[in-house]
């Protein structure tokens, strides 16, 4: 049987590999988001989501490659404008900064590319392995759910990321995650046709378009933001040798393995992003370093970590969007919408109706960080001439892509006046430190979340007893209820008289 | 982001507003059929419509007021105090005339009139270039004052623009497609101005070149990808469409 699914892998990757279509897609793309990472203000989620819309024209498996090569390029791009300008270019890169900026100081900046280019590439190709291992197990585990247990997980998947995503209070990514429900609930309702909050508005009867908003809530406040506070952008460091030593690529490995692992599973969490995979990742390497006095002032740990995760994320975010049909990152999301176009529904049935489709993702995952490696080594000096572009100049471009972007799916102007005001309002949002990604996710879980809460109450005759009576619903129940408890103040000060005491009796027993 | 306390401040009243729209939720939630019969089906609550949206209100009504808690408790109603005091100052019109809100005010004027004026009523390529060709002149050269003037010549433009929309009709019989003939005299007009109001600056004439030639170059990239490439008609297609469509279908491909 594994044998089968290894043997099945190889042949995929062989068949993509074998197309020079496919592999001129596959290098054209990856370059495309390296480009886009590199530049400060455009991230990866407005990558996929810009290639979303030039893609929707082509067949299934070639939009996923262009998608997919952009979500990778994009994430690992991000490390050139850190380690070379101190401003990170996507805030996956952020952690990046830290020391890839002090290397550069010292004159080490085509080093830490190197690296950060091969780590990022180990990093895509062990979560790889991962979504090639876990996805059955997780898709034949949720075959066994039940409406209330998809109720469940969507309402746990919007809490989680509103938890972990929210620069300021939690109640804040709570509130956006339920104003993307709200927005969700938006249409004629799925079970009865009956129009909730379409205010006679014929274009709204289909409920809200998820790309356009999509594209809305993550391009326009990024635009806004960039182009008001006008950052001053300071020269590129210039780059040397790129190609890293073999040697310190086989002494970081344990590190790199590490951070990869870090970075599978916060991307599997929901809704969260690159960026925290990074600055954990990070974190856990400085807090496990014999020398943390040397974070901060150019350590090579310190850059490989965090690139490694995040590139690892990507993979990770891929699990729960392909089993389960919930984004593990923002880029996941849109990438959700971007497959919704193309009729595939992830989730538990994909093994069924797409048989092929897992191994297909996780083969373009290999391609696309090999690709990676190959233009990160072969083009780094080029691509940092992008750094030099100043952002007034391609931040209103990426305007009108957004705003071409949003009318040619669907043909519809009434997409653009969604898009902008949703836009505008998450900027005023982000703004006052909520979060986008929950908002996202509940746009995306919504009707999931809608439709299964309420064919569970039929089925159960109006009774929530059954949360109660099947184990996996009681188990994600426990856990939404710990995940709120968690955040209020009695128990943290709980949690604090627990570490205290056991800190006292520690140093007591000493 | 804003600072600690300042967010505590807008958090009272973004927990307001959240509050209240939660209550509007559930307001509007209570008006679908929860027991009655709808489209012949006699309902019971537990499939109603009304079921999940009357749980999202619920909640935003919840985490509103946990939100205004929060931040009574940080600020007082001293804090709450002081921000009013402050709409009412000349500290609040001082902050809508600072810099980045006149920038703020720029992006969002020429987004919006992107969108809503031009985008559905005139040709898309002349559309993306006035946007473009603003856009850049407004923060790509970078000059203040020029920005204000800019602004204001812009807006001359649209409502000029909205004049020549309105009596469209009775123009079309004298030249088709007035309102794209409009733009095209407004683009023109506005990069004379700009090249007028920089004169004497080598810099900014340097700069303004690039944002001329990016302008005109980019919009018939992206449009002409679109349209021709992937087969997606233009929003609104007019004198320029129907140029390229002639050399594009007629000349090119015989």
């Amino acid at each position: 049987m594994l044998l089968d699914r290894i043997y099945a892998f190889f042949e995929i990757v062989a068949s993509l590999a074998a197309d020079p279509f496919t592999l001129g897609i596959l290098f054209g793309s990856v370059f495309l988001g390296i480009m886009f990472g590199a530049m400060p203000g455009l991230t990866s989620t407005l990558g996929v989501a810009l290639l979303t819309a030039l893609t929707y024209s082509m067949d299934t498996p070639m939009a996923m490659v262009c998608l997919l090569a952009i979500y990778v390029g994009g994430t690992y791009g991000g490390s050139y404008a850190s380690i070379l300008i101190n401003i990170p270019g996507t805030a996956a890169a952020a952690a990046t900064a830290m020391d890839g900026y002090p290397l550069a100081l010292k004159g080490e900046g085509g080093r830490a590319i190197g690296l950060t280019t091969t780590s990022s590439a180990i990093g895509t190709a062990i979560s790889m392995l991962f979504v090639v291992a876990i996805s059955p197990i997780i898709s034949s585990f949720a075959l066994q759910f039940t409406s209330f247990e998809f109720f469940l997980l969507a309402f746990f998947g919007i809490l989680i990321s509103g938890t972990l995503t929210s620069p300021d209070l939690v109640v804040k990514g709570w509130i956006s995650g339920f104003l993307g429900l709200f927005l969700a609930c938006v249409g004629r309702d799925q079970l009865q046709f009956y129009p909730r909050f379409t205010f006679g508005i014929s274009e709204l009867d289909s409920g809200i378009e998820v790309v356009p908003v999509l594209i809305g809530a993550f391009g326009i406040p990024q635009i806004i933001e960039v182009l008001k506070t006008q950052v001053q952008i300071g020269k590129a460091k210039k780059l040397q040798k790129i190609v890293p030593e073999i040697g310190t690529v086989i002494r970081n490995l344990p590190a790199t393995v590490r951070s990869a692992f870090i970075g599978v599973g916060i991307g599997a969490v929901p809704g969260i992003g690159e960026d925290i995979a990074g600055w954990v990742s990070y974190g856990t390497a400085k807090n496990t370093s014999k020398h943390p006095e040397t974070f901060g002032k150019g350590e090579y740990k310190g850059v490989l970590a965090s690139e490694t995760a995040n590139n690892a994320c990507v993979g990770g975010a891929m699990i729960p969007l392909l089993n389960l049909g919930i984004p593990g990152s923002p880029p996941a999301a849109m990438l959700l919408g971007a497959l919704m176009l193309h009729g595939v529904t992830p989730g538990p049935m994909i093994t069924f109706e797409h048989p092929t489709f897992i191994m297909e993702v996780a083969a373009i995952l290999l391609l696309a960080s090999m690709a990676m490696w190959v233009v990160g080594m072969l083009l780094a000096k080029q691509v940092v001439k992008v750094l030099r572009i100043p952002t007034p100049l391609f931040m209103p471009i990426i305007g009108v892509l957004c705003i071409i972007g949003s009318y040619s799916l669907g043909l519809s102007i009434f997409n653009l006046y969604l898009m902008l005001p949703v836009g505008i309002i998450c900027y005023f949002l982000t703004s006052m430190g909520y979060p986008i990604a929950p908002l996202v996710i509940g746009v995306i879980l919504g009707p999931m979340a809608d439709e299964n809460i309420r064919r569970a109450l039929m089925v159960s005759q109006g009774s929530f007893m059954p949360i109660f009576q099947r184990p996996v619903s009681l188990i994600l129940f426990l856990i939404i209820v710990f995940t709120v408890l968690s955040q209020t103040a009695w128990y943290k000060r709980g949690l604090a008289r627990v570490k205290e005491k056991l800190f006292r009796s520690k140093h007591s027993a000493e | 982001m804003m600072d600690k306390e300042k967010l505590r401040k807008a958090d009272f009243f973004s927990g307001g507003l959240i509050t209240l729209f939660g209550m509007f939720v559930i307001v509007k939630s209570l008006g679908m059929p929860m027991k009655d019969s709808w489209g012949g089906v006699q309902n019971v609550w537990y499939v109603s419509p009304a079921i999940f949206p009357l749980f999202v209100g619920t909640m935003l009504v919840l985490l509103g007021g946990m939100l205004i808690r929060t931040a009574l408790k940080a600020i007082g109603f001293s804090g709450v105090a002081t921000v009013i005091r402050y709409f009412l100052s000349s500290g609040f019109v001082s902050f809508l005339r600072s810099r980045e809100t006149v920038r703020f005010y720029g992006i969002a004027l020429l987004l919006f009139t992107f969108v809503f004026l031009m985008v559905p009523r005139v040709d898309f390529f002349l559309a993306a270039i006035l946007f473009l060709l603003a856009f850049f002149c407004m923060f790509y050269l970078d000059r203040a004052e020029l920005l204000l003037k800019l602004m204001l010549l812009y807006c001359g433009g649209m409502v000029a623009l909205i004049f020549v929309l309105i009596v469209a009709e009775s123009l079309a019989t004298l030249l088709s497609h007035p309102a794209d003939w409009f733009v095209l005299v407004f683009i023109v007009s506005f990069a004379g101005v700009v090249r007028a109001q920089i004169s004497g600056d080598s810099q900014l004439g340097k700069k303004f070149r690039i944002a001329l030639i990016l302008a005109l170059a980019a919009p018939f990239l992206i449009g002409m990808i679109f349209k021709y490439f992937l087969l997606v008609p233009m929003p609104f297609e007019g004198l320029i469409v129907e140029i390229l469509d002639l050399i594009w279908y007629a000349e090119i491909w015989g």
